[in-house]
């Protein structure tokens, strides 16, 4: 029987223990008038509960186990007395057989792997078929049991109830294990890198050249400063220029100027630029605005300029980042109380100089704290200097020049072909962490600065 | 102090030297204006630029330039029996048939030595779609339409070389030249002729994709987020979901990838480039956002909703499940297409977990490798034949209007079902 038969054989199972329990519990109710603390409907739950969920744990429990059994009973079959002493030899030639046995493969590297294969599929066809008839069992006893229970003054609700809260208790819980997830694996490769690498090699060192690794010294080409610098040169400086002037003017316009209805258009219109996804704004970058820039560093005099510059990508991520500045100045600008506002007009200052000199200064903690969240995300960006940067670390302070990012590092390194235990695709989960916890600070300091920030004027 | 003696002289506004601090105050005031109004305008002018660029370069993609090719059949040496086409074993005969080399010599017969390079690599799967259509050809000469080779699509759509300008032009005049709707475009998959090429692989991809996705991050999210705006007591530990779920929705996505890649690939070892592991890398990535627009729809449910139901004896589990759940159901659902929409335009973990392989066929099962529109855009982008250029951006297109459809429909829900109390 296959697992997926089974599957539907218990829930078919449950739907049947679910249809009588309610039978019978609207029958207690036109027997007896009285008033219960539960519904048919949580009796005929709380049976189909107790139907499905212990024949579906114990699947899962025998899913995971049943393989080993499997091999014990092929390793006891007369055949087996054959195999090799040795251990990888031995696993290699029983995963055949396994494979043999199941259909999923015709032919076999070794001989002895064919006749195991008879006995490999005998065994899982008899361990399917315990296996098979114990859920069953499982399901139909248990549903009996809880059948029993139910009775008109039995609280099924609770039960059914308690359940309900389990479930979503371990919802939340996913969160937590995704976040551990995160780090645990981030850490645990790091930690392989950097058994490979010295850390400050890594951290420190200004020479990355991950193509040629000398097995000696593998430190010596993974100096990852020029990367760093990279990334902060085109997401903190370049994309900054564009997006906080951009932004921040955008955000004054549409809250203290523009008519209401100009403001109901375009603040959507701004919000798209957020939701184009980035592997157009890295098309568009590469296709358009990497080409315009080198010709403008030729009319410039640059004539070496560089086709991927710092630049080009740097200036399409600051597009990207618009809408993201905008709407944190928005909200900050909000905050700040209306007397103020008022106050300040009322003296005769005229609106901009209300801008300039209350607004602003009043609204400027939460339009920093807007500021390191959109860095944040701008260093985080993948997709646009996969694309459009160059893939040359350089240390350079022209931004015509080429520039790379440990995201498009990242990519490079784990699109290539080496094999995984190497420094150099390892050297992606270094620098995965390295980008972790930097955006990880940049957010909880930048949430802190808000707080502190809204909590002032409330 | 002599309170007196101080002399306050009223300012003299009408005074030349007023008036001109005044208009210089008015100025700076306009040209304030004017800056807010530039900004404003020039962030959208990006917008309209970028999307016109894409427009321009990509509409041509949804056509494709047809050669009306004669091909003699009863002379093109087809190994066919007629007969054979009408019943069960078509597909068969039509393989050993020898179409293609029929189709280049019919090619070469109409026009000269060179006559097998203006078709399309591709183009005797026109002829035998003809075929299998209307076996009666095979006893006549007939026209069929075929896609034209690259070289002369790029030509007649205004790009292409002087000698390929000069033979669509010879072409034109012998009024062999046609331009059809591609439809081979929605229909098929990747390609290395970018006149074959289509973008419904990876658009299979993508739907596989997002529905382990929806599966997976919807029922988490909405059940999670309950959870922490309804029943949690406030401890150490939901605070940690908390701070964990908020610091989930801030992560580079390419982080996401880098998980996807040490546990499902190398931990688990389910299967690399798959659609369920990009819907499972994905669904960790959109939860959250699920999470924080449920927990905000959630709020907006006002108190007297479920003091009322607890008033008349329901449950806090039916307090929720019965009214406090259906009533943010609709700010749920707009968050959960939002997170969805920015899940379909993700490439960045999808690349770590190996989804930008070749993939020449529609994936059948969520475990057979496929790659999806964003990627697809991705790899197209790095060819560096013209023909890829064009149908890059077609591709984009195809993808926002995707994006563009998913956002109007979360509006819609918003403004059509969100109560305001």
């Amino acid at each position: 029987m296959t697992a997926l038969a089974l599957l539907f054989l218990i829930a078919g199972l449950g739907l049947i223990s679910w249809l009588t329990t309610r039978v019978r519990a609207v029958g207690f109710r036109r027997a007896n008038n009285a008033r219960f603390s539960s519904l048919p409907s949580h009796h005929a739950t709380y049976v189909a509960l107790w139907t499905v969920l212990p024949a579906a744990l114990f699947i899962a429990i025998w899913t995971s186990t049943s393989p080993a059994l499997v091999t014990d009973a092929v390793l006891r079959a007369p055949a087996a007395a054959q195999l090799p002493a040795d251990r990888f030899e031995r696993a290699s030639i029983l995963s055949e057989a396994r494979n043999l046995a199941a259909g999923r493969s015709f032919g076999a590297f070794h001989p002895l792997s064919r006749t195991l294969a008879p006995a490999y599929a005998a065994a899982q066809k008899r361990y399917d078929w315990i296996g098979s008839v114990a859920a069953l069992l499982l399901a139909f006893a248990t549903g009996a049991l809880a059948f029993m229970r139910v009775r008109p003054a039995f609280r099924a609700r609770t039960q059914v109830e308690r359940v309900v809260m389990a479930l979503l208790l371990s919802a939340s819980l996913i969160a937590i294990l995704t976040t551990l997830g995160i780090v645990a694996s981030l850490l645990f490769e790091s930690a392989r890198f950097f058994s490979m690498v010295p850390i400050g090699d890594f951290l420190f060192g200004t020479h990355w050249s991950p193509q040629v690794i000398s097995a000696s010294d593998p430190g010596a080409s993974l100096g990852a400063v020029p990367l760093f610098w990279g990334t902060f040169f085109i997401g903190a400086v370049i994309a900054m220029i564009v997006a906080i002037p951009f932004g921040l003017m955008s955000a004054i316009y549409l809250t203290q100027y523009a008519a209401p209805r100009v403001r109901a258009w375009m603040k959507p219109i701004l919000e798209m630029l957020a939701g184009v996804p980035t592997v157009v704004y890295g098309y568009f970058a590469a296709l358009t605005v990497a080409p315009a820039v080198r010709d403008l560093a030729v009319w410039l005099g640059i004539s070496w300029a560089s086709s991927e510059s710092a630049l080009a990508a740097g200036l399409v991520m600051g597009v990207m980042i618009i809408p993201f500045v905008s709407s944190m100045a928005d909200d900050s600008i909000a905050a700040v109380p209306a007397s103020m506002r008022d106050g300040s007009l009322a003296m005769g200052a005229t609106p901009s100089e209300t801008i300039r000199r209350v607004l602003l200064p009043a609204a400027l903690p939460g339009v920093v704290g807007g500021v390191l969240l959109a860095v944040s995300r701008a260093i985080g960006e993948t997709m646009i200097v996969v694309m459009a940067a160059s893939g040359v670390a350089t240390l350079t302070l022209n931004p015509f020049a080429s520039a790379t990012t440990v995201t498009k590092q990242i990519v490079d390194l784990l699109t290539g072909e080496a094999e995984f235990d190497s420094p150099k695709t390892l050297a992606a989960f270094a620098l995965g962490l390295t980008l972790f916890v930097v955006t990880l600070l940049l957010n909880v300091i930048a949430l802190t600065v808000v707080k502190r920030y809204r909590e002032a004027y409330e | 102090m002599n309170k007196a003696q101080i002399h306050r002289i009223p300012t003299d506004w009408r005074g030349a030297a007023m008036q001109r601090r005044i208009r210089g105050r008015y100025a700076a005031e306009r040209r304030f204006r004017l800056l807010g109004l530039a900004a404003v305008v020039l962030s959208a002018g990006f917008l309209v630029f970028l999307l016109s660029t894409m427009l321009a370069n990509g509409l041509g993609g949804f056509t494709r330039t047809e050669i009306r090719l004669p091909v003699d059949f009863p002379r093109a040496g087809l190994t066919l029996d007629p007969a054979r086409l009408a019943g069960p074993g078509a597909d068969l005969a039509l393989a050993g048939a020898g179409i293609e080399g029929a189709t280049d010599g019919a090619a070469t017969a109409a026009f000269g030595k060179d006559g097998d390079k203006l078709i399309s690599d591709g183009a005797w799967l026109a002829v035998r779609a003809a075929v299998k259509a209307d076996p009666a050809l095979l006893r006549r000469r007939a026209t069929i339409a075929v896609p034209a080779a690259d070289a002369i699509d790029i030509a007649a759509k205004g790009h292409g070389s002087p000698a390929a300008e000069a033979t669509v032009a010879r072409l034109k005049a012998a009024g062999v030249l046609t331009t059809g709707f591609n439809l081979s475009f929605l229909s098929e998959a990747d390609s290395t002729d970018p006149t074959m090429v289509g973008i419904w692989g990876a658009l299979k991809g993508s739907i596989f994709t997002m529905i382990v996705t929806l599966l997976l991050a919807f029922p988490i999210g909405v059940l999670s987020a309950l959870y922490l705006e309804e029943y949690a007591p406030r401890n150490r530990w939901t605070d940690l979901i908390e701070v964990s779920i908020n610091n989930l929705a801030a992560v580079p996505s390419i982080i996401f990838g880098l998980l996807g890649l040490a546990v499902f690939l190398n931990t688990f070892h389910l299967p690399r480039s798959a659609s369920i592991v990009g819907g499972l890398t994905l669904a960790l990535m959109t939860m959250p956002v699920i999470v924080i627009a449920g927990r905000n729809a959630i709020k907006a449910v006002p108190p007297s909703i479920r003091d009322a139901a607890l008033a008349v004896g329901a449950s806090p589990v039916q307090v929720v499940f019965h009214h406090v759940l259906p009533l943010a159901l609709p700010g749920i659902l707009t968050g959960t297409i939002i997170g969805m929409a920015r899940a379909l335009g993700e490439t960045a973990p999808l690349l770590m977990i190996g989804m930008r392989a070749f993939i020449a066929s529609p994936p059948e099962r969520l475990t057979d490798p496929a790659t999806v529109l964003p990627v697809q855009i991705f790899l197209w982008s790095d060819q560096v034949n013209r023909g890829f250029v064009e149908k890059t951006s077609t591709a984009i297109i195809v993808l926002l209007v995707f994006l563009l459809a998913m956002n109007g429909v979360a509006i819609y829900l918003r403004n059509r079902f969100e109560t305001r109390w």
